[in-house]
């Protein structure tokens, strides 16, 4: 029944959305504006059906419906209620239901929003993702139909992919993803809506959509980060970043989105680079459908690629698609769009920028062919090769660290130009921090070259971005006798964008740390111990208490109680490995523990065990300074809410 | 006296060898830090005689220079039964064997390269999870060197040109 209803709303949501496509352009071209409130129509009609569907599909899931064909392949009546609820987007149907789901939203919070604003941008941007909706609609209605009906019905199912209901971070980590992923869209919309409006010769469309793509990439970048805690929390190998195709997959728009919010600056302050930052609009969405196209039509393995079917086909006849249209589109207005650029000097910031978005284009580019070349060489070679961590560390770190580099020059430059004398003593203070950082590393035993520039690096750019608070603190306590505190929230609120900007390069700065200190000193051992043993992994001794056995209703649990002796042999602490042994799956999973402080974590890992308790094989790593990927990501996103604050409206706020 | 030097030093250079970074571990693993398997060749000569606790420091760092040059090798070769992780990383049992099977070959003296070509040539290429630098390969090494190169080179000229466009004139003039 729930099955029927939700499928009548697809089909009727994919005839919606066609008719919302084809009034557009008429109501425009024939002058019929009020014929647009149909396509406005169509939007909310849409996100009101696709949301039935979907909460057909939470009740199905919760009610253990097994006639329906999605709760039959992931549902079980032993999977406690959150994952059975979390469990709508821990396979292919249902998570392109939420995908659906999630764009539907996006597009109806864009007409809620800008639907007064007069000329045709919006229109089009609506008409945009309407489209795009169509194409999600098709695939839920044809290979991705997660209501089939199934008959006869079974009394009980499988259960979720056990690696993913594991870990409460599950119930995080996809919804920010598509929340991210799925926001890409919007910009995207903007830009094909310039495009068709004629407004792409103007910068007003970029404007409008930088916010979009700021809340989407701190979507995305929370997303990631959530992603790399899942990754370290529950894989049991003690690493948060593989490289792994669906990881490159996430990163990709991540860097292009990044680019954007730089670039879109340039174009705002000096009316130049339009036509590249429409195209990072529209490279970064067709990333986000290519990303989902590789992890989910299997044609990479990977934890995320669910099925092999049909679906890939689709996939790739919509990224043809939009890539020819835009192509097509581009091309034919790029002589509108384009300007001619013009700088005030090469001491400026407007350069860093334009190194800024290089250097990011090649991340991306090096990222992006690595992950398709094992695609190329199968092809042309007819071998299979892999193309994994040790290849990214060589080829796309170095422009990462690069990148960090310019994360300190840029803010210490001024817009337009300055002579090379003023830009030297504006370029100089970060050096101290360079030094200081380097030494530090190099007398903490660091020896790989990368990894000493990217600790002196970070050390640059972290004073460079403290310094342009610290300047405007110091002006404003200077000028109104305000006392510290009060200028930096003065600072703040008066330029938002820009001084949350810096904050999120300090969060990113946080990460770098974090993924530098845990590359350079992660030490790790492992040994099998009998109760009593003890295991000293780089100054942390640990002791093997006990093992033991639990029973719960979806699984059995093996764990291994290991106490933390402080310096004089006192117990200070447990950690607790464990190993989950799921009803529907022969493969246990690993479960590890960890102890966090802010120096770094200890992480164990439970390997094997003896049947009788007799002994435990454990690996236990010292993972130095990890939690601050995880705080660092938290600032990252904290800048981004900030930078969302736009100048006008903070200013009319405090004026009170 | 001098023995009991050579000794500490022995420990002492095999010590920081293993507090190197990842990619110095790389670097030993692939022969081109030859102190950190001298050390054990060493050691038990001059600790014989005088200094045993150095010895016994001497042979564990000689131990752990050897987990840590299985640790370099497994890092680059991809577990079979895994998705895209290294035996390294992998707690699965097969990369378990695969590591052991890594250790004992280093240990019988094989190079860190001729490892890798045992593993390729029971598994093939795909078992390496950075490509060798051979045939169409040499391509995807070089793709991300030109496209830094270019990308400068391009961006140089925007910035020449661009600035030599300029109507208003700058506040003050660059220096050459």
């Amino acid at each position: 029944m729930t099955g029927l209803l939700a499928q009548g709303a697809l089909l009727v949501s994919v005839v919606v959305v066609a008719l919302g496509v084809v009034v557009t352009p008429v109501a425009i071209r024939t002058g019929r504006r009020e014929w647009l409130q149909l396509s406005y129509g169509a939007v909310y009609t849409n996100f009101l059906l696709v949301s039935i569907a979907t909460g057909a599909m939470l009740v199905a899931l919760v009610t253990h419906d097994f006639s329906v064909s999605y709760v039959a392949a992931v549902g079980s009546r032993s999977t406690p209620l959150l994952f059975t609820i979390i469990s709508l987007w821990g396979a292919l149907e249902g998570s392109i239901l939420f995908w659906a789901w999630v764009l539907a939203l996006y597009a109806a919070a864009v007409v809620w929003l800008h639907q007064r604003r007069p000329g045709n941008l919006v229109p089009y941007a609506a008409m945009t993702l309407l489209a795009v909706s169509a194409f999600f609609a098709i695939l839920l209605v044809g290979p991705a139909n997660p209501f089939l009906p199934v008959s006869p019905v079974p009394a009980d199912g499988p259960g979720p992919n056990t690696l993913l209901q594991n870990h409460i971070l599950m119930a995080v980590h996809p919804p920010l993803l598509y929340l991210g992923y799925v926001g890409m869209s919007v910009p995207f919309a903007f830009a094909a809506g310039a495009i068709f409006s004629g407004e792409a010769a103007t910068n007003d469309w970029a404007i409008l959509s930088r916010r979009w793509m700021l809340g989407s990439w701190a979507f995305l970048s929370a997303a990631i980060i959530a992603g790399m805690w899942w990754s370290y929390e529950v894989l049991g190998w003690g690493g948060y970043w593989a490289w792994d195709p669906v990881e490159n997959a996430s990163f990709l728009p991540w860097l292009t989105a990044t680019a954007y919010l730089h670039s879109v600056m340039v174009q705002e302050r000096r009316n130049m680079l339009r036509l590249w930052t429409l195209n990072l609009c529209v490279a970064t969405f067709v990333l986000t459908i290519l990303g989902t196209f590789l992890t989910r039509s299997g044609i990479l393995s990977s934890v995320h690629a669910f099925t092999t079917g049909t679906i890939g086909y689709y996939f790739l006849g919509f990224i043809a698609l939009v890539l020819l249209a835009t192509l097509v589109l581009v091309a034919g207005n790029s002589d509108k769009i384009r300007t001619a650029g013009t700088l005030g000097g090469a001491a400026s910031r407007e350069t860093v920028f334009l190194l800024n978005n290089l250097f990011l284009t090649a991340v991306m580019l090096t990222v992006l062919v690595g992950t398709l070349y094992p695609l190329v060489a199968e092809a042309v070679r007819g071998v299979k090769v892999s193309v994994g961590e040790p290849f990214f560390n060589r080829m796309a770190v170095p422009a990462m660290v690069a990148l960090v580099f310019l994360m300190g020059v840029g803010p210490a430059l001024p817009w337009g130009s300055t002579s090379w004398a003023d830009a030297r003593k504006r370029l100089m203070p970060g050096v101290i921090g360079a030094v200081l950082l380097g030494a530090i590393a190099l007398v903490a035993g660091a020896r790989a070259p990368w990894a000493i520039i990217a600790f002196a690096f970070v050390g640059y750019a972290v004073v460079g971005n403290l310094r342009e608070y610290w300047i405007a603190m110091r002006a404003r306590h200077a000028a109104h006798g305000e006392n510290y505190v009060r200028a930096l929230a003065g600072v703040m609120s008066a330029n938002p964008r820009r001084y949350g900007g810096y904050v999120a390069h300090v969060g990113i700065l946080i990460v770098t740390l974090g993924i530098a200190a845990s590359a350079t000193w992660r030490t790790e051992r492992e040994a099998t111990l009998v109760p009593g043993e003890r295991l000293t992994v780089s100054g942390h001794t640990v002791r093997l208490k006990d093992v033991w056995g639990r029973e719960e209703p979806q699984r059995s649990v093996i764990g291994a109680t290991l106490e933390v002796l402080g310096a004089d042999s006192s117990v200070i602490g447990t950690i607790t490995p464990r190993m989950n042994y799921y009803r529907v799956s022969d493969q246990p999973v690993p479960t590890p523990d960890v102890r966090s402080s802010l120096k770094g974590d200890l992480y164990a890992n439970l390997m094997a065990f003896e049947q009788s308790g007799r002994n435990a094989t454990v690996k236990v790593i010292v993972e130095p300074l990890v939690p601050w990927i995880w705080f660092g990501g938290g600032v990252v996103v904290l800048g981004a809410a900030i930078g969302m604050f736009q100048r006008g409206r903070r200013l009319a706020a405090s004026a009170r | 006296m001098s023995r009991r030097t050579i000794a500490t030093l022995a420990a002492l250079g095999a010590a920081l060898c293993l507090a190197g970074p990842a990619r110095a571990q790389d670097r030993a693993a692939q022969g081109t830090a030859p102190a950190a398997t001298s050390a054990p060749a060493s050691a038990p000569t001059a600790a014989g005689t005088s200094n045993s606790a150095a010895n016994s420091a001497a042979n564990s760092a000689a131990d752990s220079a050897l987990d840590e040059r299985t640790a370099a090798v497994a890092r680059t070769l991809r577990c079979p039964v895994c998705q895209g992780e290294s035996i390294q990383a992998s707690p699965s049992e097969l990369a378990q064997q695969m590591r052991t099977l890594v250790k004992d070959r280093l240990r019988a003296g094989e190079s860190p390269d001729q490892v890798r070509a045992y593993f390729v040539s029971k598994y093939g290429e795909w078992i390496l999870l950075e490509p060798s630098m051979t045939g169409l390969n040499k391509l995807l090494y070089a793709f991300p060197v030109l496209l830094v190169i270019g990308g400068l080179a391009f961006v140089a000229m925007l910035v020449r040109r661009w600035t030599g466009t300029a109507a208003s004139p700058p506040p003050s003039p660059p220096a050459p």
